[in-house]
């Protein structure tokens, strides 16, 4: 991954974020969710470092596949029509109970379906802030055609975040050694929601204050004059441009099979009703 | 207080914004990033998200620009600290929180003033509707839930977190501003 | 002193006047500066100094609207109509606090940053980085993240990325204000090695002293918006306030002589050596978590009801992770801290501030309240003080800072030297036995921060009081204890004159002897303690 090019690896993760969203497709879906895989493989990426991310991604998916997909319905709603086969018409006995569930075979499908979509388009971005150099950002968005001041700001941030959080700290100490309590709960909602602005507002405000200093020593270093150049390099390589044309060739196929083909909608195959007979 | 009353091009942006910009969506990714570290309990249907008032006041204070910045890069940079991924029309929805607010930057002149406290307020609760309205129907659109799914389970939990932690913080913060600006003679 | 030299930049009857200001911020400067010298522009706070560089480096008129009069040669060439980037590859500024200077997350990034707002290519800039970092003695730096330098690095970090634009005129802003002693000289040194080398040095700093170590060939003084005094060194010293600018001790305790002594008394009780302690801290180590390595060993410590402590030390050498113990703000790893008898494992935060009241160095990092008088009612009460004390001490806390006419004004709006004392008073209102202030004179300038400390030390309620500092001048003037930290540990405490009786010792523990020490020392045997300047000129006559 370290040898792709940063403009060629955002370029593929947003191939398959628009080839995956154009499609209810199930074989569609299975395609692009493998490229997703092995794209995601090729960052050799560690489980410990990325384990928060995908702790949040199968906290969503639960509630989004099985609560609202297979439970209530809802979530298939916009794409399943209503009806179809019940998986237990006739509900089944668990644990000495009778349950009655209203989950149809094209709904289950369609879990599956909405599965594989959610997970390449996670799979594809989840990695960008493990392989990128913070010092790439600038670089990147501006020679992919943003302008320089844009393209410079997102850079910008990474340079304050350590800054601010050690400013953070140091206010919430300050606060503390005045009895200062942040559960303390007093007054309810209000006075919770309140109760935060001792840590907000001087973070905040001395940032604001800053902001005038560090935007002179910006403009004493000539920012912002002329087209700016940057240090850090980007080089394509033979293997950039063929990530970049597979990309391009992705989404025009996709887009030509969702619109022109009617592939875009949901369609449930025959074997799968046949696995419930 | 000079009488000439200081010209605010909207869309302007220039060094001083550009550090805004960056400042505000570093802020919004450092609080986001803290209070989820803290833990603390939520009320409700309420979250704790006091970082949502950053894109707001930065809108309000400095300008469309600054506050969709604040929001949008604000929330990729949050998602990136947490390891949470990328989640490009939560991150837009986040940014036009911050952009309606900015487009009241115009018209808010004496940041104290009680009129421009409910502009900044109404703001808040135009900003949560568009911005967490679009995240939610992008929500529609990428997984295929149902509109009632998308309002309950996406629009509204975000919608009313927001609202409630922006109608509060938001004049607060206008107050401490109206007087940094008292002292440096802005 | 006459230069024959046409000189590189030259300021003609120049006047200012922000526009949102009623009053000139700087009227009829004339100075010129030539190549190899180093100027030092001397000044207490709001005296312009700050506007006068900022016509010089163009932030005025590009990014300050006012009114100017008068011109700002470079080269003979008037720098209305110069764009801000000509300006910036002749003119390079080091702003005051190089945390808000440093753009770049990585050393050598931040050292390009100019030359790639000039357009550079990436050949072309890298030798000049380079370049800039082996002036300073840096290059080691180049791919260390800019976050995890040091106070002295950083500073000279951002002195590299001015330097690789190849400016021929610096301007310095107070570069000595977040430096410890040690730093500091040594910055002095790459200065003065920089006008050697043929660039022309303007300094803006208060710490005059400090200064004249380098022997700047010119110094200008500015009071009021005007230039009082342009001339040499000895001049100086004679004309200037010695109240209002820190001048080395002996030209003080001469020119005093005679004059008036304001009284200090301290309002501390007597110290009772038998007595309990306030708090004790037993053999404390500290480490933040396993994987990194311990930064404080084996501290040792009683502070008992009566003593006025100096915690002296180097920047990092474990001072503010000391007294953060105190607090409880962190627990030891090893080893413990007792508040009046109790631990501090036992106690929350919150209850630890009954004991000990501290005060953060910045006040801007505590400050939030609309209006001052709640502002100093959050600690009260936070800690649950009933209202009718806690109003009382409010009205008390207001009073010891001087700032009653202002109870109703937002803390935001007021100067950074009411802010600080609004901070104070913002821990004074909880009445706490101890008074504990990190870095105290951090921000303020010789006059304001004297005045400062002399209200706070004779104003009674406080059974003790200890204070942070690496300024060696304000410790053996106030403190009757000294507590010498390295690197993480204690090093020295006693008296003042047991603690600083030999300057390799401080050399070695990087704090630097003063004018103030030596003549201190001179008398020692007919005052029999360590006085201020003007105070031994009293004794002595």
């Amino acid at each position: 991954m370290d040898r792709i090019d940063p403009r060629a690896r955002f370029i593929v993760s947003l191939a398959i974020l628009l080839a995956a969203t154009s499609t209810w497709n199930p074989t569609l879906l299975a395609i692009v969710f493998a490229i997703a895989i092995l794209w995601y493989a090729s960052a050799r990426l560690s489980f410990k470092d990325t384990k928060l991310g995908w702790l949040m991604i199968s906290v969503m998916l639960f509630t989004m596949i099985v609560v609202n997909t297979l439970i209530t319905g809802g979530g298939a709603g916009g794409v399943v029509p209503p009806g179809g086969q019940l998986i237990w018409p006739n509900g089944f006995n668990l644990f000495g109970k009778h349950f009655v569930i209203g989950l149809t075979i094209e709904r289950l499908w369609f879990a599956i379906a909405q599965l594989m979509r959610i997970l390449s388009i996670s799979l594809a971005f989840i990695m960008i802030p493990y392989t990128m150099d913070s010092r790439a950002y600038g670089a990147t968005f501006s020679k992919l055609g943003l302008p320089d001041r844009l393209a410079y700001t997102m850079e910008l941030s990474f340079r304050f975040i350590p800054t601010l959080a050690r400013n953070l700290q140091v206010t919430m100490d300050a606060q503390k050694a005045r009895g200062f309590e942040l559960d303390a709960r007093r007054g309810g909602l209000f006075g919770k929601i309140r109760g935060v602005a001792p840590l907000v507002i001087p973070v905040t405000m001395n940032a604001i204050v800053s902001s005038e200093d560090i935007a002179n020593a910006m403009d004493l270093r000539g920012f912002g004059q002329r087209k700016r150049t940057w240090l850090y390099q980007l080089r394509y390589h033979w293997w950039d441009w063929v990530l970049i044309v597979f990309s391009i060739v992705l989404v025009i196929v996709y887009m030509v099979l969702a619109y022109k083909y009617g592939l875009k909608l949901f369609s449930v195959p025959g074997w799968w009703y046949s696995l419930f007979k | 207080m000079s009488d000439k009353v200081e010209k605010k091009p909207l869309w302007q942006f220039g060094t001083k914004q550009v550090v805004y910009a960056a400042i505000g969506a570093a802020l919004y990714a450092v609080i986001t990033w803290a209070f989820n570290l803290w833990q603390i309990p939520g009320a409700g249907n309420v979250g704790v998200r006091p970082s949502i008032v950053i894109p707001m006041f930065f809108g309000i204070a400095f300008g469309p620009i600054v506050g969709f910045i604040a929001g949008f890069v604000g929330n990729i940079l949050a998602d990136f600290l947490s390891g949470y991924g990328f989640w490009i029309w939560w991150d837009l929805g986040n940014g036009i929180l911050g952009l309606i607010p900015g487009l009241f930057y115009p018209i808010i002149h004496n940041y104290r003033a009680t009129a421009s406290i409910i502009k900044g307020e109404i703001s808040v609760v135009l900003g949560s509707a568009l911005g967490m309205g679009l995240a939610a129907i992008s929500e529609m659109w990428v997984s295929g839930a149902d509109m009632n799914t998308v309002i309950f389970a996406n629009f509204l939990p975000a919608f009313l977190t927001n609202i409630v932690w922006g109608l509060i913080l938001l004049p607060i913060l206008m107050v401490a501003y109206a007087a940094i600006m008292q002292r440096s003679g802005r | 002193m006459v230069d024959q030299t046409p000189p590189v930049l030259s300021v003609k009857d120049l006047s200012f006047r922000y526009h949102s200001r009623q009053t000139l911020a700087i009227e009829n400067i004339n100075l010129d500066l030539h190549a190899g010298q180093v100027v030092l522009l001397a000044g207490a706070s709001g005296c312009g100094k700050t506007t006068l560089m900022r016509c010089i480096n163009g932030l005025i008129p590009h990014s300050y609207n006012g009114s100017m009069t008068g011109d700002v040669e470079l080269f003979g060439q008037s720098v209305i109509g110069l764009g801000l980037s000509d300006i910036s590859r002749r003119v390079g500024t080091l702003l005051q606090d190089p945390e808000r200077q440093i753009l770049g997350t990585y050393v050598l990034n931040e050292v390009c940053f100019g030359l790639e707002s000039l357009g550079m290519s990436r050949e072309e800039m890298l030798p000049r980085a380079m370049k800039a970092l082996e002036r300073l003695e840096i290059a080691y730096l180049a791919e260390k993240e800019t976050y995890y330098t040091s106070g002295g690095e950083k500073q000279k970090v951002a002195l590299a990325g001015v330097l690789a634009m190849e400016p021929d005129i610096l301007l310095l802003d107070e570069p000595l204000a977040s430096l410890d002693p040690a730093s500091a000289h040594e910055a002095l040194r790459a200065f003065r090695k920089l006008a050697d080398e043929g660039l022309s040095v303007l300094i803006v700093e208060h710490r005059v002293e400090d200064v004249l170590a380098i022997k700047p060939e010119r110094v200008v003084y500015m009071e009021k918006g005007r230039i009082t005094y342009d001339g040499d060194v000895a001049g100086l010293v004679e004309v200037v306030d010695y109240g209002r600018i820190k001048l080395p001790a002996d030209v003080v305790m001469r020119r005093s002589q005679g004059k008036p002594v304001k009284q200090f008394q301290p309002a501390v009780p007597k110290v009772d050596p038998e007595s309990e302690p306030l708090v004790s801290f037993q053999d404390v180590c500290f480490q933040y978590g396993a994987e990194n390595p311990q930064v404080l060993h084996g501290i040792s410590l009683d502070i008992r009801a009566g003593e006025v402590i100096a915690i002296l030390g180097h920047n990092g050498s474990g001072k503010t992770t000391t007294v953060k113990h105190a607090l409880g703000l962190l627990k030891p790893t090893s080893g413990r801290v007792l508040l009046q008898g109790v631990d501090s494992k036992k106690l929350t935060v919150a209850e630890s501030a009954h004991t000990i009241g501290y005060v953060f160095q910045s006040p801007t990092q505590m400050l939030f309240a609309p209006t001052v008088r709640e502002e100093l009612a959050f600690g009260p009460t936070n800690l649950g003080m009933p209202k009718p004390k806690m109003l009382a001490n409010v009205e008390w806390a207001i009073k010891t800072v001087h700032l009653e006419e202002e109870l109703a004004t937002p803390p935001l709006a007021l100067s950074f030297g009411q802010q600080k004392r609004v901070s104070i008073a913002s821990v004074l209102s909880m009445r706490s036995k101890i008074l504990m202030m990190d870095e105290p004179t951090a921000g303020q300038d010789y006059w304001n921060y004297q005045a400062f400390m002399d209200t706070i030390l004779q104003t009674p309620g406080f059974d003790a009081i200890v204070f942070i500092t690496h300024d060696l001048d304000l410790a053996l003037t106030y403190a009757n204890r000294i507590v010498v930290m390295y690197g993480g540990r204690i090093v020295a405490d006693g008296t003042p004159q047991e603690v600083l009786a030999e300057d390799e010792q401080l050399h070695k523990w990087r704090l630097e002897p003063t004018s103030l020490l030596s003549l201190n020392r001179t008398y020692f045997e007919r005052t029999g303690q360590f006085l201020r300047a003007e105070q031994l000129a009293q004794l002595i006559n």
